[in-house]
């Protein structure tokens, strides 16, 4: 009897073991009860982003004591009244919101025949080439493109040198809303071509032929048949890049130089140079709002797409 | 075919604007890191690695690179449980309320970078967790959570369900259909996913930003506060981490999953 267990490979033991320690922790009659355990940890994860959100709504609500510099223990609305009414974030906001809406359309415009080539192209060389130039800025940062921006453009940048050069003096080239935008659009290529290749993977190829075969040219094809398909995309990237270049933090602080503030720069200095979280926290949950409502657009109008959560049942 | 040769040159005029704008800072900074001069300056002073002795010896980049990489590991470490359990209950399981779990599980991806960052801070604060680095390597993996759950749902839907009644049917007791089945199928995603969070916590920015001090800082922030004085090489030196690292995630997603899964239509 002795014998014949030790031939029981020692796996084979540890697995019996660790079977009856989990038939123990969780007996087979909570096996409903499983995939929601499973879930458990990723949304309380998730909690502390609803935590915080909390957490923001409740500094939103108290007004920083100018004399104490303590922020005060009732609730009120001031905060609020002072972020609708006050001019300055009214600029900030209307400078954001402008930049979105220019970045978007450029970006689309670049993003659209970049998409179409790296969908279409027959050589899988090419294709391979246009992803590695896409995901590699995508994985490298902001912060380490925006100095490589800062090398290029800068007073003393390589386009100031060049342009010395041929004897054209030094222009300002950074510092100014174009040079955040263009940072932005950069920044925000990547996101637009992911969004859109899908939705170009789904028009079949033969539909143009078609088209052409009736006579159309590439732009009539282009206007009339792959345009109106390529829609749901095209909507589904811009408001992606909206949201994205509204709430972006870096670009505008770097290659902004301060001077050219989107409303997550103005949050910042409220909470780290003026120190009025209470301000600062009104800020984000209005910038949470609009941001969360352009994103729940998108969902709700083609559904998280390929970042869908359930894959078909197979 | 004049038509199509207009077509390609209006698309080709696109394409190639675009390619420049997304390799020119990558290949600047590149660039810039190997030059002999004190100061970047165009056309370069000729070719050194100087600068890479340079950020060797200076013990606050490296320190602050040494962090940025625990902040990685410990986003990966965490994220890999938390998502592949998930992403199985997800794709697996009938689950009640599925649509809201998914809806909130996407909250990282809805709510704006700055307002999350800022909650968390806040959170950590009351904690007073923050200064430590076990916070933002938490908060870079709630932000980034859904890749890794995206990663682990997109190949657990290839494992057939049958697959598992088999295992029982032979006598598999649960656990070791989830360690034999189960699990191997998923793997491929969990590789995936791991690779995503880790690069994408080791060069997150604003939510270090927020939650590091002056002793904790990550490597994007204290490349952020030098960049605000003088340009110098150095900083480029550093910056070719983060683009080697780039680099060989590229190649070993490539080699995995195949980049052109993004192209697929759902």
């Amino acid at each position: 009897m002795r014998k014949s267990r030790a031939a029981y490979p020692l796996t084979w033991r540890v697995m019996d073991m660790l079977e009856a320690i989990a038939a123990r922790l969780w007996p087979a009659r909570f096996a409903r009860a499983l995939p929601y355990l499973m879930l458990a940890p990723a949304v309380l994860l998730v909690g502390i982003l609803v935590l915080g959100l909390v957490q923001i709504g409740d500094s939103s609500l108290r007004v920083l004591d100018t004399s104490t510099f303590l922020m005060s223990e009732d609730y009120t609305l001031a905060n609020y009244q002072r972020a609708l009414t006050e001019s300055f974030f009214a600029t900030v906001a209307g400078r954001s919101l402008l930049g979105s809406v220019i970045v978007t359309v450029i970006t689309l415009i670049l993003a659209f025949p970049y998409a179409y080539l790296m969908v279409r192209t027959p050589s899988s060389a090419l294709r391979n080439v246009l992803l590695v130039a896409l995901f590699l800025p995508f994985f490298i940062g902001q912060v380490v493109r925006a100095y490589g921006w800062l090398i290029i453009l800068g007073n003393q940048g390589m386009v100031n040198e060049a342009l010395g050069l041929v004897g054209v003096p030094p222009m300002r080239l950074l510092y100014n809303y174009p040079a955040v935008l263009f940072g932005l659009i950069q920044y925000m290529l990547p996101f637009a071509v992911l969004m859109l290749a899908p939705a170009l993977t789904a028009i079949p190829a033969e539909l143009e032929a078609a088209a052409s075969s009736l006579g159309a040219n590439w732009l009539g094809t282009f206007r009339h048949v792959v345009l109106p398909l390529a829609r749901p995309g095209l909507v589904g990237a811009g408001l992606v890049v909206v949201t994205l270049s509204l709430t972006d933090f870096a670009i505008p602080a770097i290659l902004g130089g301060g001077s050219q503030d989107f409303i997550a720069n103005a949050i910042y200095d409220q909470f780290f140079r003026t120190s009025d979280q209470g301000m600062g926290a009104t800020l984000s949950l209005l910038l949470v709002a609009v941001g969360s409502l352009l994103v729940g657009l998108v969902f709700m109008l083609f559904g998280a797409g390929t970042l869908a959560m359930t894959g078909e049942r197979k | 075919m004049t038509g199509s040769r207009s077509k390609s040159i209006v698309i080709w005029t696109f394409v190639i604007t675009a390619l420049v704008m997304l390799s020119a800072p990558t290949i600047v900074v590149l660039g810039a890191s190997f030059t002999a001069g004190n100061i970047i300056t165009f056309p370069p002073e000729g070719l050194s690695l100087k600068w890479y002795g340079a950020i060797a010896q200076a013990s606050d980049l490296r320190q602050a690179f040494v962090r940025s990489l625990i902040v990685a590991s410990i986003c990966t470490i965490v994220s890999i449980p938390v998502g592949t359990l998930a992403g199985i209950a997800l794709a697996k399981y009938r689950v009640r309320f599925a649509r809201s779990i998914q809806i909130y599980l996407l909250l990282p991806f809805t709510i704006p970078l700055i307002g999350s960052g800022i909650g968390m801070m806040l959170v950590f604060g009351n904690m007073g967790v923050l200064g430590s680095l076990w916070p933002v390597g938490i908060a870079c993996c709630v932000i980034n959570l859904p890749f890794m759950i995206w990663a682990v749902t997109a190949s657990a839907s290839n494992l057939s369900p049958d697959l598992e009644l088999a295992a029982a049917n032979c006598g598999a007791p649960p656990l070791q259909r989830f360690l034999y089945i189960t699990l191997p199928a998923v793997l491929p995603g969990v590789i995936t996913g791991s690779l995503l969070m880790f690069i994408l916590a080791l060069n997150e920015f604003l939510v270090s930003l927020l939650l590091v001090d002056a002793r904790s800082v990550t490597l994007p922030v204290q490349i952020y506060n030098s960049i605000r004085s003088i340009i110098t090489p150095d900083l480029a030196a550093i910056s070719v981490v983060f683009i080697a690292s780039a680099a060989i995630a590229i190649a070993v997603l490539d080699r995995l999953v195949g980049l052109d899964i993004f192209l697929k239509s759902k």
